[in-house]
C-alpha cells in the first residue's frame, strides 16, 4: 500500500475533510502540482480550481476550492480556502444563476475592480459546474 | 405593612417580570447555541491561518521585511483601537469589564493618541459620555457584523496603516471559553507581532515558496488580519449571549425567591386580617351578650 498522510481542508466556517490520503493534486498560482507522502515541506497559494485527493482505498474525492493557501509540512498537508464545495454537495441551479449574474456584470460597463469582482465570480461558478460533472 | 391587595399587585407584576426573564433567557440559549458552533468551526480556520503564517515568518529569510511586520510604535504615536461591545445591556457584567479593560490601557498608553472605533452601541455610548473622541462607529448590530463588512474595515485599517495613519492596532474582545466562563482580552492585530509567532520548539525547516515568500506573505497577511477580526467578532457575540442567558438565569431565580417571600408576607397578611375580624365578631357578640 502507497504511504499515507493528512489532509484537511479548513474553510472560516468548518472543516470541510479531516482524514488520511495517498496524495492530492491541486493547482497552484504557478501551475497545477502534487503531493505525495514525504513531500518537502511548502506553503503555496492556490487558485480557484478543483482539488483531487486519492483515499486510501483509491477512491478520488473531488473539492471545488476558491483560492486559497496550501502547507506541506511533516507529511500534514493544510488547505486554507474562503468556501469549499465538495462532490454532491453542488447546487446546479444557484451555480448556474450566478454564473448568468457574473457574465451580465462583466458586459457591463464598471470599474476594473468590479470586473475583476465578476471574473472570480464567473470563475468559482464554473468550478462547481464542472465539480457537478466530474462523474 | 402592606395590604394583601398591593402584594398582590407586586406578585403579579414580578410574575410577569419573570415570564420576560425567562423569554430573554431561552431567546439567548438558542442564539448562543448557533454562534457558538460557528465561533468553534472559524476557530479551527483561524488557528491553521495562525500556524502558517508562523511557519512562513519563523522559516523564511524575507527580502524586503514587510511593513505590517515591523514595530514603528516611535516613529508613530498613534494606538487604533477597535472595540467589541454588545448593543444591549442586561447581560451582567459583560460590557463593563471589556470598557474597562480598555479605560485601563488608554490610561497607561497616555502618552500617545488613542483613536477609538466601535462596533456596538455600549463602548460607543460609554466612551462618547466620558469625553474620548471617536473615530469611527458602526451602528449596525454586531450580530448582522458579516464577514463582508469585516473585509471592508480590514482593508481600510490595512490601507491606513500602511499610509502610516497609526503605528499600532489593538482589537478589545471578550473571549469565550465556557457559558460560565469567558475572558475580556486584547490582541495587537498590526504591526503583527513577531512574538506571537515563536514557536515552541525552533523550527530548521526548509520551505519551498510557490511563488515567493514575499508575495505569499503579501497575500496572507491581509487574510490574516480579516480572519483575526472576524474571529475576535464571534468570540465577542458568543461570550455577550452566554452572558446575557447566566443573568437571565439569575434574574429568573431571583423573581422566583421574591414571589415565593412576597406569597409568604400575603398569606400571614391575609391571615391576620381574618383574625382580626373574627376577634371583632367575637367581641362583638360577647358585648351583646353582657
Amino acid at each position: 500500500m502507497a504511504k499515507t498522510f493528512n489532509f484537511e481542508i479548513v474553510t472560516p466556517v468548518r472543516v470541510v475533510y479531516n482524514g488520511v490520503v495517498q496524495g492530492i493534486s491541486a493547482d497552484g498560482t504557478e501551475g497545477a502540482f502534487g503531493v505525495l507522502a514525504d513531500h518537502a515541506p511548502l506553503i503555496t497559494e492556490l487558485k480557484t480550481g478543483i482539488i483531487m485527493a486519492e483515499d486510501p482505498s483509491g477512491k478520488t474525492m473531488h473539492f471545488a476550492i476558491e483560492g486559497g493557501f496550501l502547507e506541506v509540512v511533516a507529511n500534514n498537508v493544510v488547505v486554507l480556502t474562503d468556501t469549499c464545495i465538495k462532490e454532491g454537495e453542488v447546487n446546479i441551479e444557484k451555480a448556474r444563476a450566478e454564473k448568468d449574474a457574473a457574465e451580465k456584470a462583466l458586459t457591463k460597463v464598471g470599474s476594473a475592480q468590479e470586473k475583476e469582482k465578476a471574473q472570480a465570480a464567473l470563475k468559482l461558478a464554473n468550478t462547481w459546474l464542472k465539480l457537478a460533472n466530474v462523474h | 405593612m402592606l395590604s394583601t391587595r398591593e402584594i398582590k399587585q407586586r406578585i403579579r407584576s414580578i410574575t410577569s417580570i419573570k415570564q420576560i426573564t425567562r423569554a430573554m433567557e431561552m431567546v439567548a440559549a438558542s442564539r448562543l447555541k448557533k454562534v457558538e458552533s460557528r465561533v468553534l468551526a472559524s476557530r479551527a480556520y483561524t488557528d491553521r491561518m495562525h500556524q502558517m503564517l508562523s511557519h512562513l515568518v519563523s522559516s523564511s529569510s524575507l527580502e524586503t521585511a514587510h511593513p505590517c511586520l515591523v514595530e514603528r510604535a516611535h516613529e508613530i504615536p498613534v494606538i487604533k483601537i477597535i472595540l467589541i461591545t454588545a448593543d444591549k445591556g442586561l447581560c451582567g457584567a459583560y460590557n463593563n469589564n471589556i470598557i474597562k479593560k480598555v479605560v485601563k490601557f488608554a490610561e497607561e498608553h497616555a502618552d500617545k493618541t488613542i483613536r477609538l472605533v466601535h462596533i456596538g452601541k455600549k463602548g460607543n455610548l460609554y466612551f462618547s459620555k466620558a469625553g474620548y473622541s471617536i473615530e469611527k462607529y458602526f451602528p449596525e448590530n454586531v450580530e448582522k457584523f458579516g464577514y463582508s463588512q469585516v473585509k471592508t474595515l480590514a482593508s481600510h485599517l490595512f490601507k491606513g496603516y500602511e499610509a502610516g495613519e497609526f503605528g499600532q492596532l489593538y482589537v478589545f474582545f471578550t473571549k469565550f471559553h465556557t457559558v460560565m466562563q469567558s475572558f475580556p482580552s486584547h490582541i495587537q492585530l498590526l504591526p503583527v507581532e513577531k512574538g506571537a509567532f515563536e514557536t515552541k520548539e525552533k523550527l530548521h525547516r526548509e520551505y519551498i515558496f510557490e511563488p515567493s515568500a514575499d508575495q505569499i506573505i503579501e497575500h496572507l497577511l491581509p487574510k490574516y488580519i480579516e480572519t483575526q477580526l472576524y474571529q475576535c467578532i464571534l468570540e465577542s457575540l458568543t461570550s455577550e449571549y452566554a452572558a446575557r442567558r447566566v443573568a437571565m438565569i439569575a434574574a429568573t431565580e431571583n423573581a422566583g425567591e421574591m414571589i415565593d417571600e412576597l406569597t409568604h408576607t400575603y398569606n400571614k397578611a391575609r391571615q391576620e386580617a381574618i383574625t382580626k375580624e373574627l376577634l371583632e365578631v367575637v367581641s362583638g357578640a360577647e358585648a351583646l351578650v353582657r
